[in-house]
């Protein structure tokens, strides 16, 4: 009898195996191990505001110089208060996240109660770290951002990770991705110096904060997508609140991008 | 005892079955019934958790040794969650659970007569299996299992199972509070048939014996020392997950006329 109740376990006594597990054989039989080089073309954010958090992405996935598909959607749905947003080796990604959805879930269901929020974290952590060999050869690395409103201390709540799963909590925002580099610094002078700090920002002006911050990262990163709004392409925002996951429409966007970025840089008069 | 021999076997089985109808006796029965906008599973209760989510859509609950309920709820949890990963959410269904999961683990603990059997009934849900909203699963004891379109029950005998079930309506049209009576109405006369000391074999007998019986009294007894445990799947839910306990609000309207 398996009192643990642990979904990962559980798949492992049914002959699951991490994609990592055959690599890290290959390995140790003297294969020689790539560079590790992460490849991160994405750009990621999340910043808390007024009443939780808000975390978005841009839809461009790309291999080398190729744009492979522009409608990846990389900030996915854990359960009805959690997020786990993506950059890194998208095939491990998703699968992290399908993992992880799956293990809170059936942590629910057998266990009779929510996983805390610690043990959430310590889950997604083990998860990485399990992912090391396929990082550590340079074609499976996964470096999320997991996002979250806890209810216990009624405030939404940011975590990044490092490639072994070490975990951190951002006090105020948090970026990732190849285009991060290009809005880090615009997000800590927006927090610091702009008109009010993110945590003072209701929904509409934090929702076109993003906006504004991943169009920058798209003027400077060819790996980060911008929002098409001819071919229906829109970034992925959503907000969780102590109301729970939410995900922006795309109207919402249409009407934010309208406010925030068109009028500011004039591209966005023939749309309308 | 010599169980290599025949007669010998089916009288241990026999036995057990006695031994098992026994233990069943004073347990609560189980209501499931489909409505307008989901399915819903019912029980009273002392406390102990007695109607459970299995997966997305997939409900339980049940009458019996809550240490042998709830091996068979982590059974089912585990084969569920496990298919929902290896295939899709979509691909897990109620057959699969009770054909190749309970069913079969079940059967084999009642005939091993060294072993100790299950000593549950229990009811299984799965909301949009049919066109009558829902479908349920009944299994017994002895593995044996059963399937139902739009309504099914488990009474701690099963004698009380087709009197239970006329209580309900055949199509899920009703609202909410209505099936929440229906169920309570179904759940009184399992009580009924369990307080019987001699259960008459023939069904029009039962019904004329429930039918002359205080149901409602029944009801207000029960309800002094147990509380209404109901569990809806409720597919008008925003997000993929359906199933919630109702809470007091949704339960007391529809109770205060027995208290």
């Amino acid at each position: 009898m398996r009192a643990g109740g642990d979904f990962l376990d559980l798949l492992k006594a049914e002959g699951y195996r991490l994609p990592g597990a055959d690599l890290r054989e290959s390995a140790q039989g003297g294969a020689a191990s790539l560079p590790f080089q992460p490849t991160e073309g994405t750009t990621i954010l999340a910043l808390r505001y007024r009443d939780g958090v808000l975390i978005a992405g841009d839809r461009r996935a790309t291999a080398g110089h190729t744009v492979l598909y522009d409608r990846a959607d990389k900030v996915i749905d854990i359960d009805a208060f959690s997020v786990m947003a993506i950059s890194g080796s998208p095939a491990m990604a998703y699968e992290i996240a399908r993992i992880l959805e799956h293990t809170f879930q059936y942590h629910r269901r057998r266990q009779l109660q929510e996983m805390s929020l610690a043990a959430k974290l310590r889950r997604l952590s083990l998860l990485i770290r399990d992912n090391l060999p396929m990082a550590m050869q340079g074609i499976g690395p996964v470096i999320p951002i997991f996002a979250t409103y806890d209810r216990l201390d009624s405030r939404g709540k940011i975590f990044f990770y490092d490639v072994l799963g070490a975990q951190f909590e951002s006090a105020d925002f948090s970026t990732t991705g190849s285009g991060a580099a290009a809005i880090r610094g615009a997000m800590y002078y927006n927090n610091q110096w702009g008109e009010r700090p993110f945590a003072e920002l209701g929904r509409s002006e934090s929702l076109g904060m993003a906006l504004r911050l991943l169009h920058t990262a798209a003027e400077y990163d060819a790996a980060t997508g911008r929002y098409e709004r001819d071919a229906g392409v829109a970034p992925t925002v959503k907000t969780i609140s102590a109301d729970g996951l939410r995900t922006v429409t795309e109207e919402e966007l249409r009407a934010s991008h309208e406010r925030h970025i068109a009028r500011a840089d004039g591209t966005g008069d023939a749309e309308g | 005892m010599m169980l290599d021999e025949p007669y010998r076997w089916a009288e241990a089985v026999a036995n057990r079955r006695e031994y098992i109808e026994d233990q069943l006796r004073g347990g609560s029965p189980v209501v499931g019934l489909a409505y307008r906008d989901g399915a819903l599973l019912l029980t009273l209760g002392q406390g102990q958790q007695k109607v459970f989510e299995v997966y997305d859509r997939i409900g339980m609950a049940a009458l019996g040794h809550p240490a042998d309920v709830e091996k068979l709820r982590q059974s089912a949890v585990d084969l569920a969650s496990v298919i929902g990963f290896n295939y899709s959410e979509q691909d897990v269904n109620l057959q699969q659970i009770v054909h190749f999961g309970l069913g079969p683990a079940v059967k084999t603990a009642f005939d091993e007569v060294f072993r100790s059997p299950y000593i549950v009934r229990v009811l299984m849900l799965e909301l949009d299996g049919s066109e009558k909203g829902a479908v349920f699963y009944t299994v017994d004891y002895d593995g044996a299992f059963q399937k139902y379109e739009g309504r099914g029950v488990v009474g701690e005998i099963p004698e009380a199972d087709g009197l239970m079930r006329s209580y309900l309506p055949e199509t899920g049209r009703f609202n909410l509070r209505n099936a929440l009576k229906a169920a309570l109405e179904a759940w009184a006369a399992g009580r009924f048939v369990g307080t019987l000391d001699e259960v008459p074999q023939e069904p029009s007998e039962l019904e004329r014996l429930a039918g002359e019986a205080d149901l409602q009294a029944i009801l207000k007894t029960a309800l002094e020392s147990a509380a209404v445990e109901a569990v809806v799947f409720d597919r008008s839910g925003a997000d993929k997950r359906r199933c919630r306990v109702l809470g007091n609000r949704e339960i007391q309207p529809v109770i205060k006329p027995y208290r």
